[in-house]
């Protein structure tokens, strides 16, 4: 079931800055989909479309359905929003943070009491649910403001770089509730510069660079089309302490095979590693950068 | 709590000229001001909210991607800052009322005439505070106008009391209208009937007019 459709979306701003242009693509459900892309490539004008937060300026988008512009209200009750570089209300407890924004989706207090906990333990933020917001560290800040979208428990969550500044162990505890939340049947569209985050968590990837759309597809697919689905070094021959690594992109198994009985007849050490997504990115944007230079 | 105590602190200057003040109804005047610049700046003051609320906490994002509507959004943000200020105004009423000089139709246009400068006011503060974007211009401007609303014009003080030549000028200020208003229905000042009406009518244009800037620049889903 398509979730989100985006047909040639495009969006320029009062001041006449070109943000979109010509987006298209598709969220089927239970999907997380990742937005990357250089800063202000238009990552987070899309994801605010999307969210119902920014009108477009061309072309059309539909979320669980709905037109985005023509009908936003259709759409509200059933999405969250993380938005990039939100802060807690220094004054106010996580606990009274969760509990309000899950009161606003219209629960009950009993429910609202009740899901503010469970989003809490999930999340590790139950042991500080009455210190002050001013008294958290960046990490744990963070990680309420996930919890004030997660408590809503929506169709269709929008993230605007939700990791950011947590430590590695509060990334996989926010990738493991996506995970969760996506298994029961959420969509997610998620916005983020940690490539390592797209490469565990998406299953389709949209790479837009100046507005459009450089790369769409899986990160599979991405390594795959920059030609560079695996890498293999070959080390300096014995006693040559000189020598550099070589570095190759074999594009066949033949070459693969030139590659093995060069280091074999050399007596060189060949070690094959895949390629990472960040690999893949650099090169996508670089060749959309050089296509524009020309 | 704390900032219940905070707001009968801020009104702690007003109960020392009440206490102190000699000249005949100076008082009362200044109560009366009081209770007005309390109904403005709170209103003025929602652009604060409304700014951090936009560009810093970010909720607003996030209250839009849900049931919230603008509506209920506007509302709500502005009264709770005159929730806040109740407990202020209600000393300011309480020793209004000791004072003796009073009439329940006094009080109640008194409240009419602060309420209808706190909606206009409530429109500027939604106009700066959605157009504001940065966190210094979102505290300065508003403590700049509220000078100009509430400290220079005569509210806590006579009309009377400024040059004649300056009188005009004070006159195109809404705050001054809602205070005339007020003084006048608390029998301390007699103006003829025409500028009774006139000030009414200066209270409704202006909060029509802010209300019209504020539709044209604070936008729930950003343009």
């Amino acid at each position: 079931m398509e979730v989100v459709r985006v047909e040639g979306l495009g969006k320029t701003y009062p001041g006449g800055t070109k943000a979109l242009e010509g987006v298209s693509f598709s969220i089927q459900k239970g999907e997380i989909f990742c937005l990357l892309g250089r800063n202000g490539a238009g990552k987070t004008t899309l994801l605010r479309i999307l969210a119902t937060q920014l009108k477009p300026t061309v072309g059309r988008a539909f979320v669980l359905g709905h037109d985005v512009l023509q009908d936003p209200k259709a759409i509200r009750p059933h999405i969250a929003v993380v938005p990039q570089e939100a802060r807690p209300q220094m004054m106010l407890s996580p606990y009274d943070h969760i509990l309000y924004f899950c009161l606003i989706r219209g629960r009950s207090r009993s429910e609202a009491r009740e899901r503010t906990r469970k989003v809490m333990e999930d999340l590790g933020l139950w042991e500080h649910r009455d210190k002050l917001a001013s008294d958290l560290s960046g990490g744990l800040r963070q990680r309420l403001i996930i919890a004030m979208a997660l408590v809503a428990d929506p169709d269709v969550l929008f993230l605007d770089e939700p990791t950011i500044g947590l430590d590695p162990l509060g990334r996989r505890s926010v990738w493991h509730m996506l995970r969760e939340l996506t298994e029961k049947g959420a969509t997610i569209l998620l916005t983020t510069h940690y490539l390592d985050e797209a490469e565990a968590l998406a299953d389709h990837l949209l790479i837009v660079d100046k507005g459009r759309t450089a790369f769409l597809g899986t990160v599979e697919e991405a390594k795959g089309d920059t030609g560079i689905g695996m890498r293999v070094i070959v080390e300096p021959a014995a006693g040559n302490g000189s020598g550099h690594a070589e570095v190759l992109e074999p594009k066949s198994a033949e070459e693969v095979l030139a590659i093995v009985e060069r280091g074999l007849r050399e007596k060189r050490k060949v070690t094959f590693k895949p390629a990472s997504l960040e690999e893949a990115f650099i090169k996508i944007v670089g060749e959309s950068i050089e296509v524009e230079n020309t | 709590m704390l900032l219940v105590v905070i707001s009968l602190f801020s009104f702690l200057p007003v109960i020392f000229i009440f206490v102190f003040a000699t000249a005949p109804g100076a008082a009362i005047q200044s109560l009366i001001g009081a209770i007005v610049l309390t109904f403005s700046f709170t209103g003025l003051f929602a652009s604060q909210s409304v700014y951090f609320n936009k560009q810093w906490f970010r909720f607003q994002d996030m209250l839009v991607a849900s049931r919230v509507s603008p509506a209920s959004y506007a509302v709500g943000l502005s009264v709770s800052g005159l929730v806040v200020a109740l407990p202020g105004v209600l000393v300011a009423l309480a020793l209004l009322l000791l004072s003796g000089s009073w009439t329940a139709v006094g009080v109640l246009l008194l409240l009419a005439t602060s309420l209808l400068m706190w909606i206009g006011l409530v429109f500027v503060g939604f106009a700066i505070g959605a157009t504001t974007k940065n966190a210094r211009r979102a505290n300065s401007i508003p403590q700049v106008l509220s000078i100009a609303l509430g400290f220079l014009p005569p509210v806590y003080y006579p009309l009377s009391i400024l040059p004649a030549i300056a009188q005009p000028f004070a006159m195109l200020i809404p705050t001054t209208h809602a205070a005339q208003l007020a003084k006048y229905y608390f029998g301390l000042i007699m103006i003829p009937g025409w500028q009774v009406a006139l000030g009414w009518a200066y209270l409704l244009g202006f909060a029509a007019l802010m209300g019209f800037l504020a539709s044209r620049r604070a936008h729930w889903v950003d343009p």
